[in-house]
């Protein structure tokens, strides 16, 4: 491992302190202290690295552990200063030196890591019994998506329903859902034996629908939900392969895909991360898919930048070696669903145009780990503003995009909240601050156009986004919006779903 | 011992909360961009010129030294406290305290970030021009301390062109007030513009009265390259003497052409040419329409290898990223650079570079210039490797050599950096002793017992 992270790790020296990253940093806007920022943050780990001073573990930790691995320092510095890659390398350190094995937030990465959904609502439920540190632990919206059975989302010729039920087929795998540890893995071999057993069966379903259009390109696309999409807000997993399927796109789910392994490595927990990339992989091997999609900004992140980033290194143990490979692949075939979208529109391949049956207002959160396609360029104004995610509502008639003058930050990022309660909801009222700002300016529009007493109901408001974190932390609005109605948060792809036929 | 009084006494001040006091924190208070460190004992976060003034009492007090801090991104050691003592940051005055319409003058506390009063006053279609490069991050209180320039200097001048009011803490913790909101203002001595520049050595700052002006409704730019040195020059002088002078006039050397081709790929530096400026003009679409065209006319007849106008806002950017991309873009020369702002009157830029060429040869290390050609700053840039320490004492030879050929030339030795504790040395070259203490003796009317940032500009 330390190879691998040779170059991040020496590029502390590349920092000139030239302070670029502070005003981007959401934790150094907290309250304005440098211990807070990547700065000084970097200035901290290399001090730890040379050995410098006798630095306080706690006090190094609490630093360290403030990061909410957003990015944005990485990405504006000028210098190529790998401040995520740094931090993560120290919180690996860390976590060796960790006392407090029983607190939630290691309960909760224990719970993901047994990749058990039926554990994960049950915690879910326990911690809302609970009320830990004032925590707002969201309440599942459903049962999970995904439970025991692989599923398939074929698409029939001609459809033309509106009820969902009616073309979800699902063809289920005689096969339990299973937990991760080492031995199961080692097992997967099996397991990918039983699935193959079926692959004949799916192939007819390929035969029968995977096609798009009238196009001959053949898309075989697999769904991978994240936790949190598929066992607190399973809707959002259901719509973003309903929305596929109205597109004429077939989408496979192995059952036996877990969580993405962002908390563990969050937390410094390198193997678990380990684990669940290898687990993942596995669930989607010999699939024959081109792509595997996801809806979920920070699944996206974990997978195409920093499962390649921590198997780099060739393996010298040839079943790990093999495993490592997979993982690369897997890491390769997984994209975000608007850059799908994109690559689609690229192809020739027309997306679906939507209608709402009532002019919406939105915001459209951007959220940090969302990232353009490489040879992204935009064109609408929509594009211009939040990106790749903006063509989508250019697909939507009635949907009415108000821009957010900063993109804050939301405050969740991954185990932070959960660690830094307070300070997550101080920057989650910062990021509250300029969507209010956007209802206001929406409101004053609607006014001039319609009559004040209904400006209010008219201009219909949402916070969207595509990002689990994202969701979690902006649905927390307790202490935000005291006096105000709660606004609803929601993901971009329900709203395309619902309005496409 | 001693140590824990102060503690207390800033903790009784301002609350736990905004004092630090932790080794861990105060390591991040130990260095700017000029990356010479020295740890703090105290870090404090005042909110108004009240709390400021009782600080600066208790360090008087007790005797210990006061280093004022923006955004610790300026270029020449002026918040980093190279005496130990208190670092007070400014980073939690940030508002915007009073808009003045009428008369166009904005108050502001330091902390302010330049680019967000920037942002503020444009969306009112109003505009503050100094623009140095860390614009996006640098702040307010920094820029009137150390006299921030930048690329629209050539048009619009510098901070000190805008500084009106001040309300300023001495090192005897008094309250003063400065100037007023009048274009004209013969009372007395200019404290004002004394304070401009002082480098936290007179007093700190804790309101900035600024002017503002009306936004142009547009701008443009152009790229333009020369093979012939001379030929270049005498062009970018005729359009200084326009009366609608270009609102940017930069320049790329060679060296700095080479290092941005390897870094930024664009078709608009695949150019030949030793020399290179870009130039913008700005005001109502007809006056930069018609600007352009005199510039491009002129230009045209100094014979140019290549002359680009963008047409659009992605080609305008293209040339901005370009310029932006010159300083990272360093870093294959050398992992140590050494940057000098040296400034030398405009008809003089062709000698300094020469000068500056051969200087390079002589001492073997490769020297890459570029910057502000309409008002004569130059960003000279001596890359070293930090291992090679012969390289490194040829580098500081070199230094000193431009330095003394600037002031030689007529010119100073820092245009918009300050001096700090980066340039101190070179004082001596620019000023006798009489002036030194002349100066001297300013500081202890602001600061009789020598707390504020002491050891700055000079010992």
């Amino acid at each position: 491992m330390e190879n691998i992270l040779s170059t991040s790790l020496k590029s502390y020296e590349n920092c000139v302190k030239c302070g670029k990253c502070l005003p981007v940093c959401p934790s150094y806007n907290f309250n304005f202290n440098e211990f807070f920022s990547p700065r000084g943050r970097v200035r901290l780990i290399a001090s730890e690295i040379k050995d410098e001073l006798p630095l306080k573990i706690s006090k190094f930790e609490n630093s360290m552990s403030t990061c909410l691995l957003c990015g944005r320092c990485t990405d504006i510095c000028p210098n190529g200063v790998k401040t995520v890659s740094l931090i993560i390398e120290e919180k690996f350190k860390l976590n060796k030196l960790k006392t407090d094995k029983f607190s939630i937030d290691n309960f909760a990465l224990k719970v993901l890591k047994r990749n058990s959904k039926f554990l994960f609502s049950a915690g879910l439920r326990f911690s809302n019994i609970l009320k830990f540190n004032n925590l707002n632990i969201p309440k599942p919206s459903g049962k999970p998506f995904i439970l025991h059975n692989d599923l398939i989302f074929s698409v029939k010729n001609n459809i033309t329903e509106n009820n969902l039920e009616d073309y979800y087929e699902n063809i289920s795998i005689k096969k339990k859902s299973y937990n991760i540890n080492e031995e199961k893995i080692n097992e997967n071999t099996n397991i990918n034996n039983q699935i193959a057993s079926t692959k004949s069966q799916i192939r007819e379903e390929k035969e029968f629908n995977f096609s798009c259009n009238n196009i001959n390109n053949l898309i075989n696309v697999g769904y991978f939900s994240g936790c949190v999409f598929n066992n607190i807000y399973p809707e959002i997993s259901r719509s973003t392969v309903s929305a596929l399927n109205k597109n004429n796109i077939s989408v496979f789910i192995p059952s036996s895909q877990s969580c993405c392994g962002l908390p563990h490595i969050s937390s410094g927990d390198i193997n678990s991360f380990k684990k669940l990339a290898i687990n993942n992989a596995l669930s989607f091997k010999n699939k024959k898919l081109d792509y595997i999609i996801t809806s979920c900004a920070s699944c996206s992140f974990s997978i195409n930048k920093l499962y390649p980033q921590y198997f780099s290194t060739e393996e010298k143990n040839e079943a790990k070696e093999k495993d490592r490979l997979e993982v690369l692949n897997f890491s390769k075939k997984l994209i975000d669903i608007w850059n799908f979208f994109n690559i689609l529109k690229k192809k020739g391949i027309k997306i679906k145009q939507g209608d709402l049956d009532k002019k919406l207002d939105v915001v459209f959160h951007i959220p940090c780990h969302l990232k353009n396609s490489a040879d992204f360029l935009p064109f609408s104004k929509n594009e211009q503003l939040i990106g790749e995610a903006g063509s989508i509502i250019d697909n939507i008639n009635g949907l009415n995009l108000k821009p957010l003058k900063h993109n804050y930050c939301c405050g969740n990022g991954g185990m932070f909240n959960i660690r830094h309660y307070s300070m997550s909801k101080e920057i989650t009222k910062k990021k509250f601050s300029e969507i209010k700002e956007a209802i206001k300016e929406a409101i004053k529009e609607t006014t001039e156009e319609t009559i004040k007493e209904t400006a209010e109901e008219t201009a219909a408001q949402i916070i969207l986004t595509s990002c689990s974190g994202c969701i979690l932390s902006l649905k927390d609005q307790k202490n935000i919006l005291e006096n105000d109605k709660k606004i609803p948060v929601k993901h971009l792809i329900e709203i395309y779903d619902k309005s496409i036929k | 011992m001693g140590k824990n009084i102060v503690y207390t006494e800033l903790k009784n001040l301002l609350g736990k909360d905004r004092v630090l006091s932790d080794k861990e924190e105060l390591l991040c208070y130990s260095y700017d961009a000029a990356i010479k460190e020295s740890m703090p004992d105290f870090v404090v976060f005042p909110l108004n010129a009240i709390e400021i003034s009782a600080i600066v009492k208790i360090c008087k007090k007790h005797n210990i030294p006061i280093t004022g801090r923006g955004a610790g991104s300026g270029f020449s050691g002026g918040s980093v406290p190279i005496k130990g003592g208190t670092v007070v940051s400014f980073a939690k005055m940030n508002n915007v305290l009073e808009l003045d319409e009428e008369n166009m003058f904005v108050t502001v506390e330091p902390g302010i970030i330049n680019g967000d009063l920037k942002n503020y006053l444009d969306e009112k279609g109003y505009f503050y021009p100094p623009d140095p490069a860390s614009y996006e991050f640098c702040t307010i209180g920094g820029n009137v301390a150390e006299c921030a320039g930048g690329p629209k200097a050539v048009k619009y001048g510098v901070t000190k062109n805008y500084v009106y009011a001040l309300e300023v803490v001495t090192g005897d913790g008094e309250i003063i007030h400065t100037g007023s909101k009048t274009i004209k203002d013969v009372a007395g001595y200019n404290l004002t513009q004394l304070l401009v520049g002082s480098e936290g050595t007179l007093g700190l700052f804790s309101k900035i009265t600024l002017k503002f002006l009306s936004k142009p409704a547009d701008s443009n730019l152009l790229i333009v390259s020369f093979d012939d040195v001379n030929n270049g020059f005498t062009a970018a002088l005729t359009l200084l003497k326009l009366n609608n002078r270009p609102s940017m006039l930069e320049f790329m050397d060679n060296s700095s052409i080479n290092a941005v081709k390897n870094y930024f790929k664009s078709s608009l530096l695949d150019i030949k040419g030793d020399f290179l400026f870009i130039i913008e003009a700005d005001g109502t679409l007809e006056e930069v329409n018609s600007s352009i065209n005199l510039y491009k006319d002129i230009l045209n007849g100094f014979s140019p290898i290549f002359l680009f106008v963008a047409g659009n806002d992605a080609e305008r950017s293209e040339i901005i990223n370009a310029r932006k991309a010159i300083s990272p873009s360093l870093r294959t020369f050398g992992d140590l650079k050494i940057n000098n702002d040296i400034a030398v009157p405009v008809n003089r830029i062709i000698e300094i570079l020469t000068t500056i060429k051969n200087i390079s040869d002589k001492y073997k290390v490769p020297i890459i210039n570029f910057g502000h050609f309409g008002d004569g700053n130059i960003h000279v840039n001596i890359m070293l490797n930090k291992s090679d320490s012969a390289m490194v004492s040829r580098g500081e030879e070199a230094k000193y050599e431009i330095i003394k050929k600037a002031i030689e030339f007529g010119g100073t030795i820092s245009g918009e950096h300050g001096i700090g504790i980066i340039k101190k040395e070179f004082m001596k070259l620019k000023f006798d002793d009489y002036y030194i203490n002349l100066m001297r003796n300013i500081k202890k009317s602001f600061d009789p017992d020598n707390i504020l940032n002491p050891g700055k500009i000079f010992d």
